[in-house]
């Protein structure tokens, strides 16, 4: 799951000053997020400005097969373009960079990521898919997660209060999961040997 | 389409490790997310069983849940589940499902372990599932780099050109692999923006953009948001501006009229006139021909000059009475008042409402009088504002233009069925119809505005009762059963007119809009006006080619193949839109069908059984509570109509009897 946000408008106009736009817009994910009020802003300046060819709203332009078939209408707009600016995630912008190698493509936001990708709802819980799940010892709270620095072995010791070091917003996540074992009566958990957290690439995970 | 898995079970020494300690489990497995659709069946939970018990471990039971992060529902399915004699409970899943059951079996005392590892996806997002990857890095340089992503693509994620390492095109750290800047250069070199890249500053990545507390609060208030009211809905684009500020007009007389001797639920009317006859407006022209009917009246003075079947917008077909105007618009001697609503005994309104034709405007056309004597006490009547189908403006400005007959209506329904309290609901994008209405219902104790935030669909009956009230309405069931009663404010805008002017149903407000349709406007229609008058008198559409129409909104309006079909009952809008070109695609378990559904339904499994025929299935996953609302549709990643295989399933399971 992903989340947008619009880039700066100075960075956005550099792109296109003096220059004939396709806009292509994708709400598949707006459930999620979609920086709807700013790109619509930003939309109606280039409009009155004469710029604009011709605009394609849609959804989920990420599947190339459905993308190419909503583009064949607008065929004639985007030739008219110097310049298609999508406001997608970066999956968007590159399936459309894809279909059109000869024009210059420019991407209308930056894409952040969210934690677990399941859905529309964003989750309470985070997982940040390390491959060697680590709840079993931890009373099912995510070390990896939970505390900003990672740690697999315990607390840090840094904080205060019960309020993290780094960022003091923040519970400290060994806190938390010292008193959820002591709340399901399990704190011999804390007694497992020292874990050691794999760096391996995604491919040797799958493996 | 790649295979993915979300999850892979942790290896033998592991679980044995792990299981040594315990006994008494019960397994909790996900079916996994984000693949394409092909079996109910996933392996895992099976050999992790198989596992548990070569070790000797005894399996108090096992479910196989759907997106098992997904809360709400996990909460729900999990419920009552957990046999007796259960002391240890694992979960076959990914992190977000082992966290979340983790969490709920706390109350329980139970000790939950993971029996999975979670495989890392980074990278591979977007809904369809294509090679296609994005790093999320927070600070995109497809704008420098011709579209392909260097963070991805290159092994080194280097982003400001190649290593020089490559050999032939080949990466150095994977030969199998083309070099990602040999790529880019020979993309920008075909659209001539070299000169362009050379000249760029260095680039540097911001490793701190993507801020945990950042999306964390982010997260948080979007979970209120989606779960607000009521589980599930969608936030389609509104598009409402072209109309909203666009008063009410008087459409022009029709020259002819067909009015469809069905326009409700139930019996279609039987005929009580014949070709040749003068009629009148407000004559009644069809009788009702049964309990669930109800009979149709002239909505122009003239002669009837057939009675044939016609197009219809929701039915395909339907006879209808074809009336020549005179274009005197007569009306007929039985217009008349019929008293003040203190006089009135609620029978007789029940009688003035069946008699004027008054079936349910916002789209279902179920006979009013029958919703008016309900089987059990009533003590609440919702009056729904909401308009919450994007476009359409109809209701928003027959509140504002006929705002007391509006509140007229709402207090005889109350008074016919006995009910405390009637709510006014509008969605908060109609600000100046909440004020208005607040301001005219300040005088009575009984009646109260509520607004409620924009969510499709706000407006469907039982999403309305669960919001307002907290009442759920049981499967199969009427709002009745949890005493309450469901109106359309137009319907109440047609009992007022019923009962102070003695005006059957013979016209209603519709919108005329759509970003293909030139002069978009709201107007008051009579019924059995041509579809395509409307659309003409709108100045037609820019270009006949690429226009999809529509009767009622987009979500839930039906797509008129003709226009040459006449303005029904419930017909609250015309839409002429962009018509979108898609092919349906295989279902990748997205979960997001899940997700919006507001019924709290699996629309996925909908789509499956339906492809199989397997209608037992629909059956018992309840597809007859589907209220048909289109958010699963609307949503789908795959672009699956949905909707259609689940009315083919309804269909289906009604004849099995």
């Amino acid at each position: 799951m992903l989340i947008t946000e619009m880039k700066s408008k100075e960075a956005l106009l550099s792109l296109t000053e003096g220059k004939k736009v396709f806009l292509i817009n994708c709400h598949g994910c707006r459930e999620v997020f979609f920086p709807l009020e700013e790109t619509e802003a930003f939309q109606k300046e280039l409009k009155e400005a004469g710029q604009v060819t011709g605009t394609l709203t849609t959804d989920y332009i990420c599947n190339p097969e459905n993308l190419q078939l909503r583009l064949k209408p607008h065929t004639e707009e985007i030739a008219s373009a110097d310049v298609v600016l999508v406001f997608s995630c970066g999956v968007g912008v590159q399936t459309v960079a894809a279909q059109m190698e000869d024009k210059t493509v420019y991407a209308g936001c930056d894409t952040c990521r969210l934690p677990g990708f399941q859905g529309v709802t964003p989750l309470e819980y985070n997982c940040n898919q390390c491959g060697e799940c680590y709840l079993n010892l931890t009373g099912g709270i995510c070390p990896i997660t939970a505390c900003s620095k990672s740690l697999l072995n315990g607390q840090c010791g840094g904080s205060k209060d019960g309020k993290c070091e780094v960022n003091p917003q923040m519970e400290c996540g060994w806190e938390r999961i010292y008193r959820r074992l002591e709340e399901i009566g399990r704190l011999d958990a804390l007694k497992c040997p020292t874990q050691i957290r794999s760096f391996a690439t995604d491919d040797a995970v799958a493996k | 389409m790649e295979d993915y898995t979300k999850y892979r079970l942790k290896d033998r020494g592991e679980l044995a490790s792990v299981l040594s300690d315990t006994d008494h489990l019960f397994v909790v497995a996900c079916n996994k997310c984000f693949k394409e659709f092909t079996t109910e069946e996933e392996p895992d939970c099976a050999a992790f069983i198989k596992i548990a018990e070569e070790e000797g471990k005894s399996v108090t039971g096992s479910i196989r849940v759907d997106f098992l992060c997904n809360k709400t529902q996990t909460v729900r399915t999990l419920q009552d589940m957990i046999p007796e004699g259960t002391e240890n409970i694992f979960v076959v899943s990914c992190g977000l499902g082992i966290q979340t059951v983790a969490d709920l079996a706390r109350e329980k005392q139970l000790p939950v372990y993971a029996a999975a590892d979670s495989l890392n996806y980074t990278g591979h997002h977007g809904m369809a599932l294509t090679e296609k990857a994005c790093g999320a890095c927070a600070q995109c340089y497809l704008n420098v780099t011709g579209g392909l992503c260097p963070i991805v693509d290159c092994s080194k994620s280097l982003i400001n050109g190649q290593c020089g390492g490559a050999k032939n095109g080949k990466c150095e750290v994977d030969p199998e692999k083309d070099c990602a800047w040999e790529k880019i250069y020979r993309r920008l070199e075909k659209q001539g923006r070299l000169e362009e890249f050379l000249h760029q500053p260095v680039q540097l990545r911001d490793y701190s953009k993507v801020d945990f507390e950042y999306v964390n609060h982010y997260v948080n208030t979007l979970r209120q948001s989606r779960l607000d009211g009521y589980y599930g809905g969608v936030h389609p684009l509104e598009r409402k501006e072209a109309t909203e500020h666009l008063a009410l007009q008087p459409f022009p007389e029709p020259e002819t009229v067909a009015i469809p001797l069905s326009m409700h639920a139930g019996a279609p009317a039987t005929p009580v006139v014949e070709v040749g006859d003068s009629v009148k407006v407000g004559q009644k022209i069809g009788e009702s021909a049964g309990f669930i009917s109800s009979p149709v009246h002239a909505s122009v003075s003239g002669t009837v000059t057939a009675i044939e079947t016609r197009g219809h917008a929701t039915r395909g077909t339907c006879p209808a009475v074809v009336i020549r105007s005179d274009g005197k618009d007569t009306l007929d001697e039985s217009v008349q008042p019929r008293g003040s609503l203190d006089e009135l005994t609620p029978d007789e309104i029940v009688e003035i409402v069946r008699e004027a034709g008054i079936v349910g405007m916002g789209g279902a056309g179920f006979p009013t009088s029958v919703k008016l004597k309900p089987a059990k006490p009533v003590d609440t009547i919702l009056l729904n504002g909401c308009e919450c189908e994007p476009l359409l403006t109809a209701d928003h400005r027959l509140m504002l233009e006929y705002a007391d007959d509006v509140i007229f209506g709402l207090r005889a329904i109350l008074k016919t069925v006995g009910a405390g309290k009637g709510i006014l609901v509008i969605e908060d994008n109609k600000p100046d119809a909440i004020e208005l209405m607040k301001a005219k219902t300040a005088d009575y104790d009984n009646l109260e505005v509520r607004a409620v935030k924009t969510k499709y669909p706000q407006g469907a009956e039982k999403m309305l009762i669960k919001h307002i009230l907290k009442r759920q309405v049981p499967s199969g069931g009427l709002p009745a059963d949890v005493g309450c009663v469901v109106s359309n404010v137009s319907t109440a805008k047609a009992i007022s007119d019923a009962i102070q002017k003695g005006l059957p149903l013979i016209e209603r407000a519709v919108t005329v809009t759509g970003e293909r349709l030139k002069k978009p406007g709201n107007y008051m229609v009579k019924i059995g006006t041509n579809t395509k008058d409307l659309v003409d008198f709108c100045g037609g559409v820019d270009s006949e080619a690429e226009v999809t129409y529509k009767a009622g909104g987009p979500m839930m309006g039906f797509v008129l193949s003709d226009l040459n079909v006449p303005i029904i009952k419930g017909s609250n809008g015309i839409i002429a839109v962009d018509t979108d070109h898609t092919v349906e695609q295989p279902c990748i378990k997205c979960g997001r069908c899940m997700d919006v559904c507001p019924m709290e339904l699996a629309p996925l499994y909908f789509a499956r059984y339906a492809d199989d025929e397997n209608w037992q299935g629909m059956k018992d996953r309840h597809v007859m509570d589907c209220v048909e609302c289109r958010c699963c549709e609307y949503i789908c990643s795959s672009k699956i109509p949905l909707v259609a295989k689940i009315k083919a399933g309804k269909a289906a399971v009604r004849g099995m009897k």
